[in-house]
Formats: C-alpha cells, sequence, structure tokens
C-alpha cells in the first residue's frame, strides 16, 4: 500500500516537475544509448567519455549497449525514447550507410545533433601470408589477378565502403568475403584466410610483431605513431576515410537539454585524458558543435549516399 | 488413421517448412555474394522437412502397428497442467506490465501473485511471509542491480518510476 | 606461463575477483545440490549480476559456478541418493548404498576429493593445452569450422536418448530459429511476416533463458500439488560425516590409473563441443565397470564407482574451458552463456584470446584452479547447510528465479523486446519438452546456426568450389566423422531396438 502511494507521489511529482526539468536539467542519471556490443569500436570510443560527460553533468552516464541487426536496434530504441535529453545515442556513419542499404526507415534526420566526438582513420592491412611488401606489390599483384584477392568486410558497413572505394580508385577488382566485426577479421586474416581488410591503428602492436602488414593510412597525414605507413592521398589516390562518432538525441529534445549536453561535451571532449584514451583507440579527437555537425552530417550523408549507389547497394 | 504425439509434431514440422520454402525463394540476392540470402534457409528447411517427414512416417508405422489398443498409455502420474497454463499468464502479466508501471511495483505483484498460486496462504502469518518475500525480492533486486551493479531495470510508462 | 599463472593467482585473490568467485562456487554447489535446478540454471541466475561487474569478476563468478555446481550435484547424489544435476547421475549408483550401508561420510569425501582431483588434472590440461590449440584454431578456415559445426551437432543428436530423428528434429528446429530476422551476411530480412519485432531476429541469450528456465521451472510446477513429490526423501544417517581425509585421499590417490582414466574420459568429453557433463560421468562409470577385477560389485556402495563418475565430471568443466578460450565455441549450455556474457564485456573469445587477452585468460585459469579448494571447503563447511536449501518451497524460489530470468533478458541490450522473446520461448520450450524433444540439439542448434551460416558462406564467397570441404584434410576429416557418428548412432539404435523410456526432460 505503501509503494502504491510513493508512487503516485512520483506521478505527481513528475509532473508538476516537469514545467521546470529543464532548468534543473539533469535531475537523474542519463542514458546513452550505443548501438553496438560492449567492447567494439564504438562501444570503446563512447565508455572513456561517460565519466567525462557524468563529471560536467553531474549525473551518472550509464552506457546501454542495444546491439542487433547492424545497429538499426538501437537506434529505434534511441528514436522511441522520451525526448527529454536524458537519453543520448551514440552514433558513427553506420546510420547514413543501413538507411540507404533499406535496412531501416529511421536517419539521421530523426535525431538532433549534439556534438562530433571523434574521427578514427581507415587501414588497409594486409595478411602476413601476402606475398606483398607494400601498396605498389599489392596493386601490381591485384592487377594480375582481378578478383582472387580477398578482403573481409562487414558488407555495407564502412568496413566494405572503405576498400571499395579504393578498389574504384586504383582501377583494380577485389573480392569481398563477409566477416563481421574487426576480431573476426583479425583471426582469419592472421590465419591467412582472408588477404586484406579494413583496420585501424589499434592493430599497430600486431605490425610491429610482424604479425601484419599496414599497406596504406587514408588520413590526410601520416600518423606520428606509423610514420612509415603511406598516405592514399601520398599514394595517389584521392581518399580521406574516417570512421566518425558523435552524439544525438531524439527530435524535440528541448532546447534547453540540448545547450546542457553539448556544452558538456565540448568540456568533455577538450579533456587531455579523453585524447590519450582516444589515442589507445588509433583515434583523434574531432569536436563539432551542434550547428557545424549539423552541416557534416547532411555532408557526409550526401558522400555516402552517392558512394552506396555506385556499389549497387542502394536500395531503391 | 490416428496419430500419435510424435505425428502431430512431424506433420506441425513439415508444415513450417513447406510453408517457409517458396519465402526462401523469393529472397533478394545481393550483387557481390554468390548465394543469396535464402541459400542456408533452404538447406536447414529441407533438413527440418526430411527429418519432421521421417518422424510422421515413423509414428503412422508405430500407431498402425501398435493398433488402437496400445494407445492407452501406462497411467502417468497427476500432473497439474491447469497450474502450469495459470502460472504462465501470471509471468505474462507480470512482462506486459514491467513496461507500464516499472520493474519495482511489478516485481512486487508478480512474487506475490506467483506464491499465491502455488500455494496459497491460509493463516495471516503466510500472507505477512508471502508479502515479506514479495517486497523484499523487489527492494533487494533494485538495490543490487541498479544502485550497486548500475544495471538498469525497466522504468513504468505510467509511473515513472 | 607459471609467471603468468602466479600473476593470475595474485589477481584472482584480490577481494574484487575474489569475492564473486567465492559466492559463485557457493552458489554452483547449492545450484548443483538442489535437485532440479541443474548448472545451466544456477549460471542462468548468476547471469545478470555479471552484466555490472569487471569483466574478469563475472568469469570467476561463472567459473566457480561451473566448477562448484559439478562437485555440488554428489552432495544429494550421495545423502539422498537424488542426483542435484545430471552430471552426479552415475555418483548415485554406489554413493546412495554406501551412504545407506552406514558410511555416508565416506560417500560424501570419496566424491568431494576425487572431484577435486579430477577437476585439477582438467585444469592442468586446460592451462597446457589451451594455446597450442589456439594456434591449431588459427588456421582452422571456413571450411573447417563448418565442418566442426557439423561434427558437434551429429553427435549431439546421436546422443539423443529418444530417438536419433527426434534428435536431428531438434537440432533443425534450432537452426531455423537462428535464421529468422536479419540474414548475417547481407542484411535482408527473412521470415519476419513484415514484423518489426521478428526483424531483429531472436537474440541468443533471451531465446536460451527462456527454454531453460520456463521447461524446468513448469516441469516442478506440474508436480507441485502431487503429495510424493512434497514429502521429500529423508537424509541417511547425517551425523557420521566426520571421517579421515588423509584416509579418503588416500582411497583416491592409490588408484592412479582409474583417476587418471576418468579425468581423460571427462576431459575429452569436455573438449568435443556440446557433449558435456551428464555424458561423461555415466561414460567414465562405464569404463570403471568394464575394466574392474570386480565388476559385479559395482552398484553396492564402492568406491570406484564414485570416484570415476565425480573425477570425470569437474575434468570435464576444464575440457569444456579449453574449447571456449581456444576456439570461441561453446561447447554446451554453461559455456554458451559464459561466451555470452563475455560478449556482453566486449571480450571476443576466439584463437586470439589467449594471447590477446592474456590477462582474463590467466584470471580465468587460476579463477578455475582456486575455486576447487573453494569448493571443498564450502562443501565440508555447509553440508548439513545445504541439505536443509534443497527443501526450500518451489512457490518461494520459481517466482524469484524467474524475476532474475526477466532482469538477465531485460538488462541484456536494455529493451522489452528480449524480454518478450523469453516468454516466447519459454512456452516454445516447455510445449517442446512435452512433445518428447530432446533439449540439448535444439540449443546446440541454436548456439551454432549463426556460425554455420557465416562460415558455409565465407567458404562460398573465399572460393566457389564445393568439394573443398572433403578435399581440405582437417575439414574433409570431420564431416567423415560426423557421418560415422551419425551410423553408429543408427546402429546402437537398431541394436538396442527396446525402447528406452522416453526421459522427462532432457537437461
Amino acid at each position: 500500500m505503501k509503494k502504491l502511494f510513493s508512487c503516485l507521489g512520483a506521478v505527481l511529482l513528475s509532473a508538476g516537475l516537469a514545467a521546470t526539468a529543464s532548468a534543473q536539467f539533469p535531475d537523474r542519471p542519463v542514458k546513452m544509448i550505443v548501438p553496438w556490443a560492449a567492447g567494439g569500436d564504438t562501444d570503446n570510443i563512447f565508455r572513456p567519455l561517460a565519466p567525462l560527460l557524468q563529471k560536467q553533468l553531474g549525473q551518472p552516464v550509464v552506457i546501454a549497449n542495444v546491439g542487433g541487426a547492424s545497429g538499426t536496434v538501437g537506434a529505434r530504441e534511441a528514436k522511441n525514447s522520451a525526448a527529454d535529453g536524458y537519453t543520448i545515442y551514440a552514433v558513427h556513419d553506420y546510420i547514413h550507410l543501413v538507411h540507404y542499404a533499406g535496412l531501416t526507415d529511421i536517419s539521421y534526420k530523426d535525431f538532433e545533433p549534439i556534438c562530433l566526438v571523434s574521427a578514427t582513420p581507415s587501414v588497409l592491412t594486409a595478411s602476413p601470408k601476402t606475398p606483398w611488401k607494400d601498396w605498389a606489390g599489392f596493386v601490381a599483384d591485384a592487377k594480375k589477378r582481378p578478383g582472387e584477392i580477398t578482403v573481409g568486410a562487414t558488407l555495407g558497413s564502412t568496413s566494405h565502403i572503405f576498400p571499395a572505394s579504393v578498389e574504384k580508385a586504383a582501377g583494380i577488382k577485389l573480392k569481398y568475403v563477409s566477416y563481421d566485426g574487426l576480431a573476426p577479421r583479425m583471426n582469419a586474416i592472421l590465419g591467412g584466410h582472408i588477404d586484406l581488410t579494413d583496420s585501424n591503428l589499434t592493430q599497430k602492436g600486431k605490425v610491429e610483431a610482424g604479425q601484419l602488414k599496414f599497406l596504406a593510412i587514408a588520413s590526410e597525414k601520416r600518423d606520428p605513431d606509423m610514420p612509415n605507413v603511406p598516405t592514399l592521398k601520398e599514394l595517389g589516390l584521392n581518399i580521406v576515410y574516417e570512421v566518425v562518432r558523435g552524439l544525438m538525441v531524439p527530435k524535440g529534445t528541448p532546447a534547453a537539454a540540448r545547450a546542457k549536453l553539448a556544452d558538456a561535451c565540448a568540456k568533455a571532449t577538450a579533456e587531455a585524458e579523453f585524447a590519450d584514451s582516444m589515442k589507445k583507440q588509433g583515434t583523434r579527437v574531432s569536436f563539432l558543435n551542434e550547428k557545424d555537425y549539423a552541416a557534416f552530417l547532411d555532408k557526409i550523408d550526401g558522400e555516402n549516399k552517392a558512394i552506396m549507389a555506385d556499389l549497387g547497394l542502394m536500395k531503391k | 488413421m490416428r496419430l500419435g504425439r510424435d505425428g502431430i509434431a512431424g506433420l506441425i514440422g513439415l508444415a513450417i517448412s513447406l510453408l517457409l520454402l517458396p519465402q526462401a525463394f523469393g529472397l533478394p540476392k545481393l550483387p557481390i555474394v554468390p548465394v543469396g540470402p535464402g541459400f542456408y534457409p533452404t538447406i536447414v528447411l529441407v533438413f527440418l522437412g526430411t527429418t519432421s517427414a521421417i518422424l510422421l512416417v515413423q509414428d503412422v508405422l508405430a500407431q498402425r502397428r501398435a493398433g488402437p489398443a496400445a494407445a492407452e498409455t501406462p497411467p502417468a502420474p497427476p500432473r497439474a497442467y491447469g497450474l502450469v497454463a495459470a502460472a504462465f499468464i501470471v509471468v505474462a502479466g507480470y512482462i506486459a506490465l514491467l513496461p507500464l508501471v516499472g520493474f519495482r511495483l511489478a516485481t512486487v505483484l508478480f512474487v506475490g501473485a506467483f506464491q499465491y498460486l502455488l500455494e496459497p496462504p491460509k493463516t495471516t502469518q503466510q500472507w505477512i511471509l508471502l508479502t515479506a518475500i514479495a517486497i523484499a525480492t523487489s527492494v533487494v533486486a533494485y538495490l543490487v542491480f541498479e544502485r550497486y551493479l548500475l544495471v538498469l531495470l525497466p522504468r513504468g510508462a505510467w509511473t515513472g518510476w | 606461463m607459471l609467471e603468468l599463472l602466479g600473476s593470475g593467482v595474485f589477481t584472482i585473490l584480490q577481494w574484487k575477483f575474489f569475492l564473486p568467485l567465492f559466492l559463485g562456487t557457493l552458489a554452483g554447489v547449492i545450484g548443483g545440490a538442489v535437485p532440479g535446478v541443474t548448472i545451466t540454471m544456477t549460471i542462468i541466475v548468476i547471469l545478470p549480476f555479471t552484466y555490472g561487474l569487471e569483466p574478469l569478476a563475472g568469469l570467476a563468478a561463472m567459473t566457480g559456478v561451473y566448477v562448484g555446481g559439478s562437485a555440488g550435484g554428489l552432495i544429494t547424489a550421495c545423502l539422498l541418493g537424488i542426483p542435484g544435476t545430471p552430471s552426479a547421475i552415475a555418483t548415485t549408483f554406489d554413493g546412495f548404498p554406501m551412504a545407506r550401508n552406514g558410511e555416508p561420510g565416506r560417500a560424501l569425501w570419496l566424491g568431494v576429493w576425487a572431484s577435486f582431483f579430477g577437476g585439477l588434472l582438467g585444469g592442468a590440461f586446460l592451462i597446457l593445452v589451451t594455446a597450442p590449440l589456439a594456434a591449431i584454431a588459427l588456421e582452422f578456415g571456413p571450411w573447417e569450422y563448418f565442418s566442426l559445426f557439423v561434427l558437434a551437432m551429429a553427435m549431439v543428436a546421436g546422443l539423443a536418448e529418444a530417438s536419433l530423428v527426434k534428435g536431428l528434429m531438434a537440432t533443425a528446429i534450432g537452426l531455423l530459429i537462428t535464421v529468422i530476422g536479419t540474414d548475417p551476411i547481407g542484411n535482408a530480412l527473412r521470415f519476419n511476416f513484415g514484423s518489426e519485432f521478428l526483424s531483429a531476429g531472436f537474440p541468443f541469450l533471451p531465446v536460451l533463458i527462456g527454454i531453460f528456465a520456463f521447461a524446468q521451472i513448469m516441469a516442478d510446477v506440474e508436480k507441485v500439488r502431487d503429495p510424493q513429490q512434497t514429502e521429500g526423501v529423508a537424509a541417511v544417517g547425517q551425523p557420521t560425516l566426520r571421517i579421515s581425509h588423509l584416509a579418503i585421499i588416500w582411497e583416491i590417490l592409490s588408484r592412479p590409473v582409474l583417476l587418471l582414466w576418468s579425468t581423460i574420459v571427462g576431459i575429452v568429453i569436455g573438449v568435443l563441443p556440446a557433449i558435456g557433463g551428464s555424458a561423461a560421468n555415466m561414460m567414465a562409470y562405464d569404463q570403471a565397470k568394464k575394466f574392474s577385477p570386480r565388476p559385479e560389485k559395482f552398484g553396492t556402495g564402492v568406491p570406484e564407482g564414485i570416484i570415476a563418475s565425480e573425477s570425470s565430471n569437474n575434468a570435464n568443466v576444464g575440457g569444456s574451458l579449453v574449447t571456449i578460450m581456444a576456439f570461441g565455441i561453446p561447447g554446451d549450455a554453461v559455456t554458451a552463456v559464459m561466451l555470452g556474457a563475455m560478449t556482453i564485456h566486449g571480450i571476443q573469445s576466439g584463437p586470439l584470446f589467449v594471447s590477446q587477452n592474456a590477462e582474463i585468460a590467466y584470471g580465468i585459469y587460476a579463477a578455475y584452479i582456486l575455486a576447487h579448494p573453494l569448493m571443498v571447503l564450502i562443501i565440508g563447511l555447509s553440508t548439513i547447510f545445504i541439505l536443509k536449501v534443497t527443501a526450500v518451497r518451489l512457490a518461494v524460489l520459481a517466482p524469484v528465479v524467474l524475476v532474475l530470468c526477466v532482469i538477465g533478458a531485460y538488462a541484456l541490450n536494455n529493451t522489452m523486446g528480449s524480454v518478450y522473446v523469453l516468454l516466447l520461448f519459454g512456452v516454445f520450450g516447455y510445449v517442446l519438452v512435452k512433445a518428447g524433444f530432446p533439449l540439448a540439439p535444439l540449443i546446440l542448434g541454436l548456439i551454432l546456426g549463426d556460425q554455420i551460416e557465416l562460415n558455409l558462406i565465407r567458404a562460398i564467397m573465399t572460393d566457389a568450389n564445393p568439394w573443398l570441404f572433403l578435399t581440405r584434410p582437417i575439414s574433409g576429416g570431420l564431416l567423415l566423422a560426423a557421418a560415422l557418428s551419425v551410423v553408429f548412432a543408427i546402429w546402437q539404435h537398431l541394436r538396442h531396438q527396446q525402447r528406452i523410456s522416453e526421459a522427462d526432460a532432457d537437461f
């Protein structure tokens, strides 16, 4: 009985508070939806961010991994959450890709951008069992054996789009094999079951141990930690491919809550501690505020649409 | 023709596989995958269909051999199937209530109701015990999971609690 | 390696890992001892707690459950004549007669110390073999994995007691469940009938929890008003549990061949995917009887029977852990839940696991080893208490377990969707059990479904030549073994024409 009363009380209280909630936002834990499993690349980037956001917001930021169906389950969960600022959605380029692949009707337009957090340059990586020493060797071999060199990729996702853009720009033909996620791709490439894959600088240790070969990095400039790896630009391919990750909230979230979150995000991403943990993820901090992030999203949405159409992966 | 338990199961399995097979053929193919998304489901469905058909045939043969007389199974101990059905309904009710009234309240109601179902309390003391267990389960689970382990539990849309 | 193991032991001895290990072992011993609560069930109940813990703490707790559970079954097997888990069935054959002959303490402690030694020998195997096996696993391409899974399914379906056809059909049902939803290669929607709920597919853990938890609890609910069931069995002579441990240990160690052979049987069955402890103890018991100079005495309370059964079922745990840690393939429902827990924490098991996550891998080894003395200690201190716990009323146990199952499903990805799946498959699993289908092949189909498809399609995408499955030596050998095991199962079923009475449920 007592429980019932206190629960009724809570309803009345929350109704009464609704008007003033925005002023005091946040007054309870904030849930951050990461649409992939814990320990994945995306999770590894947002997990160190959560405590830093928490410090700014003064309330716990709890990560909820809502995985499944190429991240679309999490997207739906985020879209259907109450637009009160207590649910934030951690996102990367996949939101554009799955939309154009026809996997979901949800698009980035169903959300309000908060901030861009990070950018992870893709690195074209080769198996130790391949005969090539460098990029030139690879291209020469690929031209000799069109359609025979195998690439492990999550079909229709960033790990597929990146080698596909390379394939197109270099005028070669590759064969794709479905390997979902970086860990299975690493097993396969170390065993020599695939020749190539998209990875990132987190695999640096294996390259130094001679287990893997980095052929080229898709960033603007060489990475200071791996100065021997050439950029695709140097090699004459105009490709910069970075997986970018940011935070969004469901459409209709009050402006005051958004401002508070955006402010917290700006301060959290500026901390040296965050830069350090990003470095371990082969990633650089790349902050954009609400307005710039919105413009940036419009831009990459167009680019992704073009690539998907190019690859014949677009759902009509 | 009489059908036993296995025969019915075989018939259902066969029906499912025949129903889904045309769907498996109709799935769209991706240009870069040599076999479409229907390839593996087709194998599984054929596997299911074959085993179901064998089970069905085995059962029909067994029934014919045994004749109607042997269909009488040895007396099984009485089983409270009504109680099982009621238990499933109580669980379904709990799951339906979770997103509406939230974990804490729904759990008290559920643990109470389930105990009542299996062993209806007779004395006041038993009622008190039942209520205490129901409330304790809810409170302890909430404190341990949401407060201590930071594992979020369902909140109620009606109560926000 | 010893250095890593040493640091693993020091890590686990820290309070934040040791406490979960202790509580896990305790829960395992109790869950193993309570008839009707299996190790799988115990680990399912423990699962939601591990979500909020550090990965190693959660895994330590689960390792404790596995070790404790494999031993706990012997308490009720020896003292009440009811196996607490299926992996202690063979323990009742000689344990209970021995107890009834006035030596309950000897029966109990023979079992405990046999579990201890068998488990530790299994642990030595685990630590020595996992890394070399992982190196071999790395050479496994999609063809080899596909063939390995086919072999696992063939073996499990063949073990199904009721009928081979039903075992195979249960496997097919398990596979079909994994097909529903988004296809794992190109994300095409399959068999979703336009429903958004079905498009996400059925997440593995809620399905598994639903099938196991409900099939078991509802089977108990059926019998709750049955007077025979509620009376229970009186424990035999608790007062004489005191015993000379040195004498018991000597009784076991003076039979090194028996101990080693039973341990090897347990390990081998553990390594083979999907067979598990319930087969290990029966097989080891059988072997012990065959090689014994006095087979006619088996079943009257001879120590050999207890030693064979208990050393094999704990060694089996070590073997199962090898398979998940080297191949990333769960051998049974218990290790499937462990693997699920690892995935939730973002740890990918597989050939690279030991080298990339050495700290966690050696932590698991250390937890495994430390769980054994803990198990002995717990049983030693609390046998009487545990016997009391076995009498807890279902009316209290069932709803609490179900609440934990609901939390386990919900917190998995924070959606009610998983909870609906839990209920759906709870009903489905119960109906299947009532229709006489074995659950083990069904679960295996569920565990392996996605992986079979992925590896099949990967093989085709890498090289379209279908003969590679047969011409690649490892793959061909595995497929041959699969074919042989089906032929063997058919032959055995024909030989035992007289129908074996169908078990109530096969866990």
